[in-house]
């Protein structure tokens, strides 16, 4: 593994809690770091590791800034502003995209709203780039419901990235797919994450052994004995562990231990 | 065995000669049935094809069918316009109270509002345009509220990850990508508005239409003639409906991906 250091603060989460009724998420803190790795163009992943119900859904919408936090703050960018919705893309679990629209137009408004000037020949060349990098060349004139869920999935991603988010939240990107899929969203994910240093992942899953495989860091989320809510129990530094960016990491014993030690802490 | 079979199966998706058959056989089922049951006073099958041919032929019905269609399309018109407006008002808050009450007036009756709208229209063709529009809109607007009501929160959040403000918003997903289910909701409430024609034409004759020949039909008991109307304005509905279907196909070609039938 090559030499990394963990630079500027990306995004930090201060202090959030959460309350309907009850108090669904309580002290919740954490930073995501640029990462600079030698001779790569390295991008953040990072995942929220917790079970089915237990707020992930309502953190990530805190964090992409469509949901206000009851008490604390998200703090975005080199100057930790605020963070404001639209700053953040979100990729929900059923790849939600304009259903009246086709793939290059649902491609297009995510241009259109990039804050760059750009001709209409300009933004149709860079559809083209990114469908054909990522295997939708020839599904460009279809309409979303012509598209198998892995392509929606890709599409749903591009547009965020097109629309220039460096951070793109991911809920539970592998649910439902087989073995081959959860393959190839990987490798997905992992050249998204790559394409722009300050690129940032957020992977919301339950699919525990998947989402750490590809992450560089993992926060678990859990509930704890006696108090109300769900928080940040643990920090899991898969740099520092040596587990990050190694494609075969699943067939190695002390990963599989981690992944064991994780699930005994949900 | 295994296509009969099918018919009766939930969900079953047939060929379209399939279902030609269904309905051919569906409607000889019915008039034979009518053939066998019409008593003294209600005339046969027979007697009504030879009358309707007979109103076919005529060139009084074709000013009459005319008169009708012009006086619905106006009516749609006016009030898809209406009913489009105050749907997409709905979503500002202020103009909720407003759009609820106007849904409400599904539950009032025309007839005791006749006299009003008599007073305020100019002549017969305003008041029958009035009375559409009153007939209508509630119930294109409750349908349309029902459509906006069945957009995901995960749209709308799709949005504002696009960086797109409230009004791009609103134009993209309820009044774009609604346009579709807009549409049909015109062709689905389009059989309120040519079934109420008929009452609508009852109250101003000088215009003629389908409506005043019913009516002129049903006054000298004329049975055949009545039948006869009915089925006129039963076919003339079936086949707007058909071509409005199509026409929703044709302009919203990503409609067709979501029907289950």
């Amino acid at each position: 593994m090559s030499n990394f250091t963990r630079q500027e603060v990306l995004l930090q989460a201060e202090n959030i809690s959460l309350r309907f009724d009850k108090l669904i998420l309580r002290d919740i803190n954490f930073q995501i770091h640029n990462i600079v790795r030698e001779g790569h163009n390295q991008g953040q992943v990072v995942s929220l590791i917790g079970r089915s119900g237990i707020g992930k859904t309502q953190l990530f919408k805190i964090l992409s800034g469509l949901l206000q936090p009851t008490t604390g703050k998200i703090l975005l960018g080199e100057d930790l502003h605020p963070v404001k919705s639209g700053e953040v893309g979100i990729v929900h679990q059923n790849y939600i995209l304009f259903n009246h629209r086709t793939i290059e137009a649902n491609l297009k408004i995510g241009l259109d709203h990039c804050g760059k000037e750009m001709t209409d020949k300009e933004k149709e060349s860079v559809i083209k780039e990114y469908a054909g990098h990522f295997d939708l060349l020839d599904h460009l004139k279809k309409y979303p419901m012509q598209l198998s869920g892995g392509q929606r999935q890709r599409v749903s991603i591009i547009q965020q990235v097109l629309t220039g988010n460096k951070f793109i939240l991911l809920d539970e990107p592998f649910s439902g797919l087989d073995a081959l899929m959860i393959d190839r969203v990987k490798d997905l994910l992992l050249k998204i994450s790559t394409l722009h240093e300050h690129n940032t992942l957020i992977i919301v899953s339950h699919d525990i052994e998947t989402t750490l495989s590809i992450s560089d860091t993992a926060w678990i989320m859990a509930a704890q004995e006696g108090k109300e809510g769900a928080t940040i129990t643990e920090e899991v530094d898969l740099m520092k562990l040596g587990f990050a960016w190694n494609p075969n990491v699943k067939k190695e014993a002390a990963f599989r231990d981690l992944i064991e030690s994780v699930k005994s802490k949900l | 065995m295994n296509q009969l079979k099918q018919f009766f199966e939930p969900f079953a998706i047939l060929k379209s000669r399939s279902i030609l058959l269904l309905i051919v056989v569906q409607v000889i089922i019915a008039l034979v049935v009518w053939q066998l049951t019409c008593g003294a006073l209600i005339p046969t099958p027979t007697k009504v094809f030879q009358k309707m041919m007979s109103i076919l032929g005529s060139s009084e019905f074709y000013d009459d069918f005319i008169a009708s269609v012009s006086l619905i399309a106006q009516g749609m018109f006016i009030s898809i316009a209406i009913a489009l407006v105050l749907a997409y008002l709905s979503l500002i808050p202020f103009f909720r109270p407003l759009v609820e009450f106007v849904v409400k007036c599904r539950y009032l009756t025309l007839t005791g509002l006749i006299f009003l709208f008599t007073l305020l229209s100019s002549d017969g063709h305003a008041l029958k345009i009035y009375l559409l529009i009153f007939g209508i809109v509630p119930f294109f607007l409750t349908s349309l509220l029902s459509v906006i009501d069945g957009i995901s929160r995960q749209e709308i959040e799709l949005c504002k990850t696009l960086r797109m403000n409230n009004w791009q918003t609103l134009l993209e997903v309820v009044i774009r990508g609604r346009l579709d289910q807009a549409f049909d909701v015109m062709r689905q409430n389009f059989a309120i508005a040519w079934m109420m024609i008929t009452a609508v034409e009852a109250q101003s004759m000088s215009e003629g239409g389908l409506g005043t020949q019913l009516i002129k039909y049903n006054k000298y008991i004329d049975l055949s003639g009545v039948f006869a109307v009915l089925i006129i304005i039963f076919i003339v509905g079936v086949l707007c409906d058909f071509l409005l279907g199509k026409m929703r196909i044709w302009l919203f070609p990503y409609a067709k991906l979501q029907s289950i039938r």
